[in-house]
């Protein structure tokens, strides 16, 4: 057929026809575009937030860990004997945790918290400190602005090294370079090797630094504080993380190294597993029920404007049964007839859909702006709304397009 | 002799039992390639729906009809209107041209559903034109034509894909006299030219312009006569009662 252009006679005729039924072709191309940007526009809205807290874990340290914590074992009552003889958490099960899936994981670290005086020439306060050891740095997301890391002889031996967040130098160091000065932790003179670079994240533009309380961080070998600060025979421990990049390994090696500390703590479950990437997983898939409703909201625009364009469509039909009726007598089949009348609704469709993109970005914009995150669109979510607006419109064309037809050429030559 | 319609015991029927109405009650009537043929009668003869179904635009209830050597009843819609595009070329009382394609357009629209390709569309379309005397209306729209003018197109139309039939119901009918004697010459000139015509029209003077009538009343074929030996119809005046 192409090779007597009839798709593009078809085409320009549809088009011709639109243009002269102007009012009436804008009212039946605005149920698609309305549906359309609905579309399109509560995808990329839910894009946007997901793109968002996605860039917060980033910022985080990524969501390849599995931190375990203490727990009190113990809910109300006196504990039983096996509860006062638990140890809870310690460097034992850091060292077996890692013996598990030692060629997955890594990077272990251990921690170690403790409250305590900290005190410099300038100000003396009581603050957290936090003993860190292994990759806290990088995996949390921290990194050294000025100064060093701590080597690896410092974490081994409880050196008396700190790093200050940005918060902590200024408020201890507020004149001049941290670095190189002396703290005091307790009574334990410590030397500032270095600081780490400010942590600033707002989810939106308007919100407070989500962050800020990274910047008080106070950071020393996580041995210092068990050695001298804080610690016992044990080698307690207030978290250990693992670090595993591959995804598919984790809930694996969640559920053995739950059994394992579970027989280490004398079966007291005294301990809890944070999944980080599970965690995020939850909440991606609230994210997904969102989409579902914002699907369903643009279907639903979509089945209203198409009911109306059938309407009107039908209506419009009446006026044309005679055109319909000439070209049948100069030869047009039925299955002609129904391809014109598909190709108006197909280009209407196509027209609407194409300017309710349009709308959907900028509907999406203006949610995204007002709500302060920036915007993010996929190429899929254009796909759907464009998608989902051309099977409904093809759906809701079918049953005009059927209707003229089907009109007996010598009835339709003869209405009036 | 070659015939272009043939028919036998065409009946046509509307309605069932009780309210049955019997529009054509066995029409037998050959007309032969290049005949001029005036179809006349009053209304409610039967006429109207005998060119129908002589225009494929209808089926016979029963009966057989041959057109061009074609049998067409029985055919489906398809069909129907393939026929209808190759073989039959309809001009209507009311022109009946699309109002929103150009007079070109209104023209290649035949022969776009023949499949005939873009190019040679145009061209023929414009000959066509030219033949009827309007080339310079080609890019105009039917609305900006008088009357005649518009005719004129309906008759280049017709002949878009070149078709053993030409069926002109009551062509002068919506034409004051002068215009109407012009489309009727038109129309002499086709039959010259070799075409075979089939004029339905209830105006006893424009029936006389054709080589036979067939008068249809009550769905039978009243009477038929031949135009005398001899008269060629160009030697007689034109005249269009009104």
């Amino acid at each position: 057929m192409s090779h007597s252009g009839a798709f593009r006679e078809r085409l320009f005729g549809a088009w011709v026809e639109i243009r002269e039924n102007l009012g009436r072709s804008v009212l039946q191309a605005i149920g698609v575009l309305l549906g359309v940007a609905s579309v399109l526009g509560g995808f990329s809205i839910s894009d946007s937030q997901r793109k968002r807290s996605d860039e917060m874990f980033v910022k985080m340290g990524g969501l390849d860990k599995l931190n375990v914590q203490p727990k009190s074992a113990i809910r109300d009552g006196r504990p039983t004997a096996l509860q006062q003889a638990n140890l809870g958490l310690r460097d034992a099960d850091a060292v077996g945790g890692e013996a598990l899936k030692s060629e997955a994981i890594q990077g272990v670290s251990r921690q170690m918290f403790t409250r305590s005086r900290v005190a410099s020439v300038y100000a003396d306060q009581d603050r957290q400190v936090r003993g860190i050891g292994g990759d806290y740095i990088p995996t949390n997301g921290y990194g050294i602005a000025k100064g060093r890391g701590f080597s690896n002889s410092e974490m081994e031996t409880g050196a008396s090294v700190v790093i200050l967040g940005t918060e902590a130098a200024n408020t201890f160091f507020p004149k001049g370079d941290a670095v190189g000065q002396t703290l005091r932790i307790g009574d334990i003179p410590v030397t500032v090797i270095g600081t780490f670079q400010e942590r600033v994240f707002r989810f939106r533009e308007n919100q407070g630094n989500q962050f800020w309380w990274r910047n008080r961080i106070i950071a020393v070998p996580a041995n210092l504080v068990q050695r001298r600060m804080k610690g016992d025979a044990y080698r307690r421990v207030d978290q250990v993380t693992f670090r595993i990049p591959d995804l598919s390994v984790m809930s694996g090696f969640a559920q053995q190294l739950k059994n394992l500390l579970k027989t280490n703590h004398r079966l007291q479950e005294d301990f809890r597993l944070d999944d980080v990437a599970a965690r995020v997983r939850r909440r991606q898939s609230q994210g997904d029920v969102y989409d579902i409703i914002f699907l369903l909201s643009g279907v639903l625009a979509l089945v209203g404007g198409g009911i109306v364009n059938v309407n009107i469509q039908m209506a419009g039909l009446k006026e044309r049964v005679r055109e319909v009726g000439v070209k049948m007598a100069i030869g047009a089949s039925g299955r002609e007839i129904f391809k014109g009348f598909m190709t108006e609704a197909l280009l209407l469709t196509a027209l609407g859909g194409f300017v309710g993109l349009f709308l959907g970005v900028g509907f999406s914009w203006i949610i995204t702006h007002s709500i302060g995150i920036p915007l993010y669109m996929t190429p899929a979510s254009f796909l759907w709304a464009y998608g989902l607006a051309a099977a409904f419109g093809f759906l809701f064309a079918l049953y005009p397009a059927w209707k003229a037809s089907r009109l007996s050429p010598m009835e339709a030559l003869r209405y009036e | 002799m070659n015939p272009i319609i043939e028919t036998q015991a065409l009946t046509k029927v509307y309605g069932a039992n009780g309210a049955a109405v019997h529009a054509l009650r066995g029409i037998d009537l050959t007309v032969d390639k290049g005949e001029f043929v005036a179809l006349i009668g009053p209304s409610g003869s039967g006429k109207s729906t005998l060119m129908a179904i002589l225009g494929c635009l209808d089926l016979p209830t029963a009966g057989t009809y041959t057109l061009d050597g074609r049998q067409v009843q029985g055919l489906s819609g398809g069909e129907l209107a393939r026929i209808r595009n190759e073989k039959v070329g309809f001009v209507f009382q009311s022109y009946n041209l699309l109002p929103k394609a150009s007079i070109v357009r209104n023209v290649e629209l035949p022969m776009l559903y023949a499949g005939v390709g873009r190019k040679e569309r145009r061209e023929r379309a414009l000959a066509l034109l030219e033949k009827v005397g309007i080339a310079d209306k080609a890019d105009k729209l039917p609305a900006t034509l008088s009357g005649g003018q518009k005719q004129r197109v309906a008759v280049a139309r017709a002949l878009a894909n070149e078709p053993a039939l030409l069926l002109a119901d009551e062509p002068t009918g919506a034409l004051d006299s002068k215009t109407g004697a012009e489309v009727l010459d038109l129309f002499r000139e086709l039959h010259q030219q070799g075409h075979t015509l089939l004029l339905v029209t209830h105006d006893p003077s424009i029936a006389a312009l054709a080589e036979r009538r067939v008068e249809i009343r009550d769905g039978l074929i009243a009477m038929a006569d031949e135009a005398e030996p001899g008269a060629h119809p160009a030697e007689h005046p034109v005249r269009v009662g009104r």
